[in-house]
């Protein structure tokens, strides 16, 4: 059967997680053979990609994506990435558009505070 | 109301309003082209879900695939790039329904097109719905009046009847689904016309036919037109039936034409092969069948416990230089209750409506003619028959005997007889009257070449004449004392 890339990714670090130096090495290198002889190795870049992805959500770290239409103070981001839970990587966008409040972006979710979106539910109210 | 007041209303309005903030899933546009666009995330959205893209277009989850959503963009996608985001909107694709959409025409999203008020109705239905079941059908019982002589005597369609219109462009298909929705008038019929990659000029003209006739009081037009995408061709027919499926469950009987499945079919292969599934025979993909099935399949005649309305369609189908064993002909005949032929030969020969009467059929519809109806097409299709096997030697005439002679005589006079123009119906009573006084020989006295106008003086004389008769052979009553007098008042006439 065909495997995907999803897969690979998802047994690598399964196989990978508890394992240091000398063996860490000559499993990746066995790997890289696999990936080889399943004539995967193009796939490779996205496998890393999927494999951050999958490591990331194991280990509970989570990724959002911070849009406002103003620069936001480290305090104001503190407390947003309180809300999401201890390991967080945030990443700011600022996007003049949406007016003002925030939009917050995890994985597939947009949890949308704009003024921009509220103007717009506002509109469809009246 | 002063200013103020308003403004009074207005902050009211405003302070009454609650901040919700929305979650809302999302995805990622990866590939975009010809109408299809493929996205990343979205991994919670359904088929055939909406999907709305970041400049406000609306597109249909098609393919869920393991790393990527497909899904074709209803509307223009030139405004669509990579990395866009798409926003879920949680809705099955559906279109609005109810009487508000009787005389609009709209576009495959039940979309007033017509430039008319926006049409508000607080009902949508599902574009895609599974027809219903066998315990809630009935056979078809009541008859569908084309007012087209040669299909009512001879190819009667019912009342929740599939009868396919097939022939070669310009045949004369449109036209006689166009003559069966005017002459519904006050035969208590709701109409919809599906038109799917149909010029924008001959649609025009049709909607204005229709309104000069009248019929747009009980019709919809529904238009996907040939620069419309092809998403909107492919969904169009199952708008339609969408709107129909409204009035056939409030008891209503509905007849739908879709003109034409052919276009519909090439929309489909253009989707499929864009969203690269496999193509098949004609590089159709291999549920061009399940397209037009579960389409047709709609049609129904509920019974009495469902409401008892009914939907007829009236596909309409193409062929290429009459080849009628191509793949579409082949899937669509097999799925309906009959077909009703055109062939450019008789077309052209001055036969119109240009039916071959040999091979269409209608394999329900008998059973919903009037009784008058049944006791004169009886002999009309006898004749016809054995016309149709003398034809050939038709040009011998000189050394062919007696009885030969007289039955291509009969055939030719009947062939006439069924010559119709266009935009011209005929009421149920008539066609009786008339077919029965040809086929029994009443217009021998007549040149082939003045049967028109003898027909036409026929009518006027029973109008004047015989109108009570007209009136009970139109309630379908008939019995020896009927036909009697049918008989007299044609001896009467020909006096």
């Amino acid at each position: 059967m065909k495997k995907s890339n999803k897969q690979f990714a998802e047994a690598l670090y399964k196989v990978t997680k508890s394992l240091k130096d000398k063996d860490l090495e000559r499993v990746l290198f066995n790997f890289a053979k696999l990936l080889v002889r399943s004539h995967k190795l193009k796939q490779a870049e996205r496998i890393i990609e999927e494999y951050i992805k999958y490591a990331k959500k194991q280990e509970g770290v989570k990724e959002i994506e911070i849009t406002s239409a103003h620069k936001l103070d480290q305090e104001t981001i503190d407390k947003i990435k309180q809300v999401f839970g201890d390991k967080v990587n945030e990443q700011q966008i600022i996007d003049k558009n949406i007016l003002g409040g925030v939009s917050i972006k995890l994985e597939d979710k947009i949890l949308d505070a704009t003024i921009k979106t509220q103007l717009k539910q506002l509109k469809n109210a009246l | 109301m002063s200013t103020n007041q308003i403004v009074e209303e207005l902050k009211k309005h405003i302070s009454q309003f609650e901040k919700v903030i929305e979650v809302e899933e999302i995805g990622t546009v990866v590939e975009v082209g010809d109408g299809i666009a493929r996205m990343t995330g979205l991994t919670k959205s359904q088929y055939q879900e909406m999907l709305e893209f970041s400049n406000g277009v609306f597109g249909v989850v098609l393919n869920l695939e393991e790393e990527t959503v497909g899904a074709v963009i209803l509307g223009d996608y030139k405004g669509i790039k990579e990395g866009d985001t798409v926003k879920r909107t949680g809705r099955i694709l559906s279109v609005p329904v109810g009487e508000q959409m009787i005389g609009r025409v709209v576009n495959a999203l039940g979309q007033a097109i017509d430039g008319k008020d926006e049409i508000k109705t607080d009902k949508f239905y599902p574009v895609e719905k599974i027809a219903p079941g066998v315990m809630t059908r009935q056979s078809v019982d009541q008859p569908v009046q084309t007012g087209i002589k040669a299909i009512d005597a001879m190819i009667p369609i019912g009342r929740g009847q599939r009868e396919l219109i097939i022939g070669d462009r310009q045949t004369g298909k449109t036209a006689i689904a166009i003559d069966t929705i005017i002459n519904q008038k006050g035969q208590n019929m709701k109409c919809i016309y599906v038109a799917v990659g149909q010029k924008e000029s001959k649609i025009a003209r049709i909607v204005a036919k229709l309104e000069e006739t009248g019929a747009m009081e009980y019709t919809t037009v529904v238009v996907a037109g040939a620069s419309d995408p092809a998403s909107m061709s492919m969904f169009a027919p199952y708008s339609g039936v969408a709107m129909a499926e409204y009035f056939a469950d409030q008891g209503q009987d509905v007849l739908i034409v879709y003109d034409d499945l052919t276009k519909q079919a090439w929309a489909y292969r253009e989707i499929s092969l864009l969203l690269r599934r496999p193509p098949g025979r004609e590089a159709y993909p291999g549920d061009v069948f399940y397209l037009h099935s579960r389409l047709l399949e709609r049609a129904c005649r509920l019974n009495k416990e469902n409401g008892g309305g009914s939907i007829t369609a009236l596909p309409i189908i193409e062929t290429q230089a009459g080849d009628v064993t191509a793949y579409i002909p082949t899937n669509v005949i097999s799925i309906t209750d009959g077909q009703i032929f055109l062939e450019t030969d008789l077309f052209y020969r001055g036969v119109r409506p240009a039916l071959n009467v040999g091979i269409s059929v209608s394999r329900v519809g008998g059973s919903a003619q009037i009784k008058p109806m049944k006791k004169v097409a009886g002999k009309l299709k006898l004749a016809m028959a054995q016309f149709r096997e003398l034809e050939a030697f038709a040009q011998l005439s000189s050394d062919l005997d007696p009885e030969t002679k007289k039955q291509i005589d009969l055939g030719r006079r009947m062939t006439e007889l069924l010559k119709q123009g266009q935009y011209s119906p005929m009421s149920v009573e008539d066609q009786v009257a008339i077919i029965y006084a040809v086929s029994n020989e009443y217009f021998n006295k007549f040149e082939v070449n003045a049967i028109k106008e003898a027909e036409k003086q026929f009518l006027d004389f029973m109008h004047k004449n015989k109108k009570i008769l007209l009136d009970k052979i139109a309630k379908g009553e008939w019995d020896e004392v009927i036909e009697s007098e049918l008989k007299s008042a044609c001896e009467e006439f020909i006096k």
